[in-house]
C-alpha cells in the first residue's frame, strides 16, 4: 500500500484518538449517561473510563508480541487470507454502520440548530464532501490536521464547561449513586462501547510503528478523553436537574446556550456550531478513511482512492436509512453502543489471545525440532 | 475536442493506475539520525573546505566550466572565426553588435585580431583603456618572457583586465558576450578570451517598495545579479556562504545564483533545489516570479510555497535559518525556500523591534488573516442563518440599515467586494498623477453614493473596509492575494449553508494545506505536523536571546543559533557583583 512509509508521532496519534473518543460528547453522551446512571451518570462515565483503561493496558501488553501489526494482520496470522477477510468484513460492517449513523446524527442536529429549511441530504453532502476530501488527502493529512485542530476543539469545550459555571448546582447530582450501584457497575459495563473509537488505534498500528508509542498515545488519549467524558456528564448533570437532563436534546449545545455574560456576550452557541462541525468532519473523515483503508487491505487492493466515491455513495445511502433523528439515535444507542464493545475489545482480545497462543505453540514446535 | 471529451469520460468511469512518484521529503541529516537528537553540544561540523569553494567568482570555477563545456570549435584561422561570429550576430544587420578589427604586436610579430561586444551593454571606457589600449599599444613593449604560446603571453602580460576567461568553444564566447562581455579572437590561437566589461544601465540600490519597515536596513535588491549576491554577502560576511551559479533558459541563458550556507543547510535540500532549477527547459525567463512558478511544489495551492523578498536582510536571515535563496539576474526579488504558512506571516521587523511589540504585531497580523479571509463570509452567514447570534441592539441596527436595501446580503457584499477589487486593481494600473482622483472616486462610490442610493447598507461598507485593511496587514503580498481568492469561496459557502458551509470550507482548506509541502517541509509546520518548539519559537516571538535553535522542521546541519547563555554579561554581572561583595566584605 502507498501509505506504508507514513509514520505518526505520539501526539498526532493521541489527537486522532481524542477526537474519535470525544466526538460523542457533542452528540448525546451526557444524556445517555444520565439515562443509565441517573444523577450518577458522571460516576458511570468514570467507571467505564477506568474499565477502558484497564482493558487497553491488557491489550497493549498482549500486543507487545505483535508490534506494528493491525487487526487484519492478526486475522491473517491466525487464519490466513480467510482470517483476514473475516476480520476485515466484521470491521468494515462495524465502521461503516457507525460512520453512517453518526453522519446522519450530525447532519440532523445541524439541520435542527441552524438549517431548519434545508433538506437533510443537502446537509449530509457538506459532511460527505469533507469525508471524501479527507480520504483523498490520506491518513497523513487527516492525522496532521487532528494534531492542529484538536487543541482548539478542547479549548472550545473548556470554555463551554467553564462558561456555565454560574449554573452549577451541587444538589442536582444528588443522590450520589443515582439509579443504584447495579445500574452503574453492573449493566453499566456495556457502556464501555463509548470507547469503541479505540479500534482506530488497533487499525493504525502499522503507522505508529513502535509499541512504546502505541501504549503512550493510547494512554494519553484515554486519559484526556476520560477527563472530557466525565466532565461533560458531570457538568450536564450539575446544570440540569435529572428530569430535564434526560429530556435534553444535544446536551453540550444546551449548555452553550446558557452562556451569558453581560449584554453583549450571549448566544455564543453559534460559534460552538463551528467547533462542533469541525470535530464532526475530523471524526467522519478519519472513519471514512478507515473504511476504504480496511476494504483495500482486506481484499489486498493496491490503491484505495478508486474506492472513495463508491464507498461514499454507500455511506450516504446508509445514512438515509433511519426515518428521522430519533430512529438514528435509537440505532446508535440501542443497537450499536451496547454491542460495539464486542468488536473493539472482544474481537481484539480474542484475536490477540489466539494469535499469542499460536505464536507460543509455533515457538515450542520450533524448539522441539531443534 | 471530441477526443478530449471521450478521454475525460473514459477517465471518469475507468481506473487508471497512478504513476508512482516519489515526493521529496526533507529528512533529518545523517548526523541528526546518528546522534539521536542529542547532537547540539558536540555536533561535528563538516571540516571547512577551502575558502570560496564553489564560487563562480573564483577563477578556478571558470576553468572548470571551460573543461566541462561544449566541444572546442574555435579555429586557428581568424577569418573563419570572424565569419562565424558575423553569422551568429547577424552583423551588420544587428545594429548594436560591434565587431572591431585591430592588430597587435607580439614579439615583433604583427598578429591580426578582432573583438566583439554589444554596444550599450558594455563599459566603453573599460574596453578602450583596459582592453584595446593594452592590446594595440602595450603589445609593442619589450617584455622579457619566455612563454611559448601567444595566448599565455597575452593573458599573463598584455591584458590587465581582472576578469578574463579563456574558452575553446564559440558557444561559450557567445554566452559571455550576450551577458555584457567582450570576446577577443586572435589569429593563430584556437581559443578566445572573454573579458567581463558589463556596463549596462541599471537602477541603483533603493528602498524596498513592497516590504517597508520602520526599523532595520532600508536597502532593496536591484535587477543586477552580482549586486544582489553582494548585498547578501555583505550582511552575512561568512565564507561558508555559497553562491552557486546556474543558467536557466535555453535561449536567454539567464544567470541565477543559488545561495546557501554550506555548514548549516541540509544537503538534500540544496540537491533538490539544484535538481529542480537544472531541469527547467524554457526559452526565456523575465522575472523570478516565473521561476517561482516553475519550481514550486503545487501550482494549484492558492498560497505561495516560496517566499519572495526584495530585502537583502530578509534573504540573509533566511539563509541563516538554513534555507536556500535563489537570485535571478533581472529580478529585484529573491526566492527563499522552503517556506511554511507560518513564516509567511512574519515580517523582518519582528526581529528588529523588542519582543513584546513583535508579539503584538504578529497577533495583529493573524487577526488580519482571519478578517481578510472570513469576515465577509461570516457576515453573510450570520445575517442569513444565525441572526440569534447578534446581540439584540446590534441586530436592530443592522436591520434598520438594511431595511431599504433591495438586494440579499450576499449580492450586496459581492457588489462591494468586486467594486473594491476594481478600485484596488485600477489603483495599481493608473498613471501616477491621476492616482488621487481614483481615491476620491472610490471613496465617493464606495462610501457616500452607494449608501445614499440604498444599494448597500452602511454596515457593509465597514465590513468591506475592515476586510481590505485586514488583507493589507498580511506582510506577504502573494499570501494576501491567495486569501483574497479564497474569500469569495467563503462568501458563497456562508451564503449556501451558514456556519456549516464556512466550517466545511475551513476543513477542506485545512486538509488541503496540511497535505502540501514546500520543498519537502510540511506546509503547515510547525503545527501540523507538530515539531519541537513550534509555538514558542515559530508562532510567538521569544526575546532575541532566547531564540537558540533553528526551526526543527528544517533539519539543518547545525541546529543551534546561539549558546544557551548568549548574553555573556548577564552571567558576568552576577560574578562581578559577587566579587564586589567579597571585596566590600574584606
Amino acid at each position: 500500500m502507498q501509505e506504508s512509509k507514513i509514520v505518526f508521532g505520539k501526539w498526532e496519534t493521541a489527537a486522532l484518538l481524542i477526537n474519535a473518543l470525544n466526538v460523542q460528547v457533542f452528540l448525546n453522551f451526557p444524556r445517555t449517561m444520565a439515562e443509565r446512571g441517573g444523577t450518577a451518570g458522571w460516576i458511570l462515565a468514570a467507571y467505564i473510563s477506568v474499565l477502558a483503561f484497564l482493558l487497553f493496558l491488557l491489550i497493549s501488553r498482549l500486543y507487545s508480541r505483535f508490534e506494528g501489526k493491525d487487526l487484519l494482520d492478526l486475522g491473517e496470522y491466525i487464519g490466513g487470507s480467510a482470517g483476514r477477510i473475516i476480520v476485515g468484513i466484521i470491521i468494515l460492517i462495524h465502521i461503516t454502520f457507525i460512520i453512517s449513523i453518526i453522519l446522519r446524527e450530525f447532519a440532523e442536529d445541524m439541520k435542527v440548530i441552524s438549517l431548519p429549511a434545508s433538506p437533510i441530504s443537502f446537509v449530509i453532502l457538506f459532511f460527505l464532501s469533507g469525508m471524501i476530501a479527507g480520504a483523498y488527502a490520506g491518513i497523513e493529512a487527516i492525522v496532521r490536521f487532528h494534531a492542529f485542530i484538536v487543541p482548539i476543539i478542547l479549548a472550545g469545550y473548556l470554555i463551554i464547561i467553564g462558561g456555565v459555571a454560574p449554573y452549577y448546582n451541587i444538589s442536582n447530582i444528588m443522590p450520589i449513586l443515582g439509579n443504584g450501584a447495579y445500574a452503574i457497575f453492573g449493566s453499566g459495563f456495556f457502556r464501555i462501547s463509548s470507547f469503541s473509537g479505540l479500534i482506530a488505534l488497533f487499525l493504525l498500528f502499522p503507522f505508529i510503528k513502535t509499541g512504546k508509542n502505541f501504549k503512550s498515545a493510547g494512554s494519553l488519549a484515554i486519559g484526556i478523553s476520560s477527563g472530557v467524558l466525565i466532565t461533560s456528564a458531570l457538568t450536564f448533570l450539575l446544570v440540569f436537574p435529572y428530569p430535564s437532563a434526560i429530556e435534553g436534546f444535544l446536551p453540550i449545545f444546551q449548555l452553550a446556550r446558557l452562556i451569558n455574560y453581560g449584554r453583549f456576550f450571549q448566544r455564543v452557541e453559534s460559534i460552538f456550531v463551528m467547533i462542533w462541525a469541525i470535530a464532526a468532519l475530523l471524526y467522519l473523515s478519519m472513519g471514512f478513511f478507515l473504511i476504504v483503508y480496511v476494504f483495500s487491505k482486506t481484499f489486498r487492493l493496491e490503491y484505495y482512492r478508486p474506492l472513495i466515491i463508491p464507498m461514499a455513495i454507500i455511506v450516504f445511502a446508509i445514512s438515509l436509512w433511519p426515518k428521522n433523528l430519533m430512529s438514528a439515535i435509537a440505532m446508535e444507542t440501542v443497537y450499536f453502543r451496547s454491542a460495539a464493545w464486542a468488536v473493539t475489545f472482544g474481537m481484539t482480545l480474542l484475536l490477540l489471545l489466539v494469535a499469542g497462543a499460536m505464536k507460543k505453540r509455533n515457538h515450542r514446535k520450533e524448539g522441539d525440532r531443534k | 475536442m471530441l477526443a478530449n471529451f471521450r478521454k475525460t469520460l473514459a477517465r471518469l468511469f475507468t481506473f487508471e493506475e497512478p504513476k508512482t512518484k516519489e515526493r521529496f521529503i526533507l529528512k533529518e541529516t545523517e548526523e541528526e539520525m546518528a546522534e539521536g537528537g542529542q547532537k547540539e553540544q558536540d555536533k561535528k561540523v563538516e571540516p571547512r573546505k577551502k575558502k570560496n569553494e564553489g564560487l563562480q567568482l573564483n577563477k578556478k570555477s571558470g576553468e572548470n566550466e571551460e573543461n566541462k563545456g561544449p566541444k572546442p570549435d574555435i579555429s586557428k584561422a581568424l577569418s573563419e572565426n570572424m565569419e562565424r561570429i558575423k553569422d551568429i550576430y547577424s552583423i551588420p544587420t544587428n545594429g548594436d553588435a560591434v565587431l572591431r578589427e585591430f592588430d597587435l604586436v607580439v614579439k615583433n610579430k604583427v598578429i591580426p585580431a578582432f573583438m566583439v561586444f554589444f554596444d550599450g551593454m558594455t563599459d566603453r571606457k573599460v574596453i578602450n583603456d583596459d582592453i584595446l589600449q593594452p592590446l594595440m599599444l602595450l603589445s609593442n613593449l619589450d617584455i622579457k618572457s619566455d612563454e611559448k604560446s601567444i595566448a599565455d603571453y597575452i593573458r599573463s602580460h598584455i591584458l590587465p583586465h581582472n576578469q578574463l576567461k579563456e574558452f575553446k568553444a564559440i558557444e561559450q564566447v557567445v554566452q559571455g558576450v550576450n551577458f555584457g562581455g567582450c570576446g577577443i579572437f586572435i589569429d593563430g590561437v584556437d581559443s578566445a578570451f572573454v573579458a567581463d566589461v558589463k556596463g549596462w544601465e541599471h537602477r541603483a540600490v533603493e528602498r524596498p517598495n513592497t516590504e517597508q519597515t520602520i526599523r532595520g536596513p532600508q536597502e532593496g535588491f536591484t535587477e543586477l545579479l552580482r549586486a544582489n549576491t553582494a548585498l547578501i554577502r555583505k550582511i552575512l560576511n561568512d565564507e561558508d556562504l555559497i553562491a552557486e551559479s546556474l543558467t536557466i533558459g535555453r535561449r536567454s541563458r539567464t544567470p541565477c545564483s543559488m545561495m546557501y550556507i554550506k555548514d548549516i543547510t541540509n544537503d538534500s535540500l540544496v540537491k533538490e533545489v539544484r535538481r529542480r532549477l537544472k531541469s527547467i527547459k524554457v526559452d526565456y525567463l523575465f522575472d523570478s516570479g516565473e521561476l517561482e512558478q516553475l519550481i514550486e511544489d503545487s501550482s494549484f495551492l492558492p498560497v505561495p510555497q516560496i517566499m519572495v523578498t526584495e530585502r537583502p536582510d530578509k534573504a540573509a536571515s533566511m539563509l541563516a535559518e538554513g534555507k536556500v535563496v535563489v537570485v535571478m539576474h533581472g529580478s529585484p526579488f529573491a526566492l527563499c525556500m522552503p517556506v511554511t504558512n507560518n513564516e509567511l506571516l512574519h515580517s523582518p521587523e519582528d526581529s528588529y523591534v523588542r519582543f513584546p511589540y513583535a508579539n503584538l504585531l504578529r497577533f495583529v497580523r493573524i487577526m488580519g488573516v482571519f478578517l481578510s479571509l472570513l469576515l465577509p463570509g461570516l457576515y453573510v452567514a450570520i445575517t442569513n442563518y444565525h441572526q440569534e447570534m447578534i446581540p439584540t441592539s446590534l441586530l436592530f441596527a443592522i436591520e434598520a440599515s438594511r431595511e431599504r436595501v433591495p438586494f440579499p446580503s450576499v449580492v450586496e457584499i459581492l457588489i462591494m467586494e468586486i467594486s473594491f477589487e476594481l478600485i484596488r486593481e485600477a489603483g495599481i494600473r493608473i498613471p501616477g498623477p491621476i492616482g488621487p482622483t481614483l481615491g476620491i472616486i472610490g471613496a465617493l462610490i464606495l462610501g457616500q453614493a452607494a449608501v445614499a442610493a440604498n444599494i448597500v447598507s452602511p454596515i457593509l461598507i465597514i465590513i468591506v473596509a475592515v476586510t481590505g485593511i485586514g488583507s493589507f496587514a498580511i506582510p506577504n503580498f502573494a499570501l494576501a492575494l491567495g486569501f483574497r481568492v479564497l474569500r469569495y469561496a467563503y462568501i458563497l459557502l456562508g451564503a449556501i449553508a451558514g456556519f456549516l458551509g464556512i466550517t466545511t470550507g475551513l476543513f477542506l482548506q485545512g486538509i488541503w494545506f496540511v497535505s502540501e509541502k514546500s520543498f519537502g517541509v510540511p506546509y503547515m509546520a510547525p503545527f501540523a505536523s507538530k515539531t519541537a518548539g513550534g509555538i514558542a519559537d515559530q508562532f510567538a516571538r521569544p526575546p532575541f536571546w532566547k531564540q537558540e535553535k533553528r526551526a526543527d522542521y528544517m533539519n539543518v546541519k547545525d541546529a543551534r543559533k546561539q549558546p544557551h547563555i548568549s548574553r555573556g554579561w548577564k552571567s558576568q554581572e552576577g560574578e562581578d557583583q559577587k566579587e564586589e561583595d567579597d571585596d566590600a566584605g574584606k
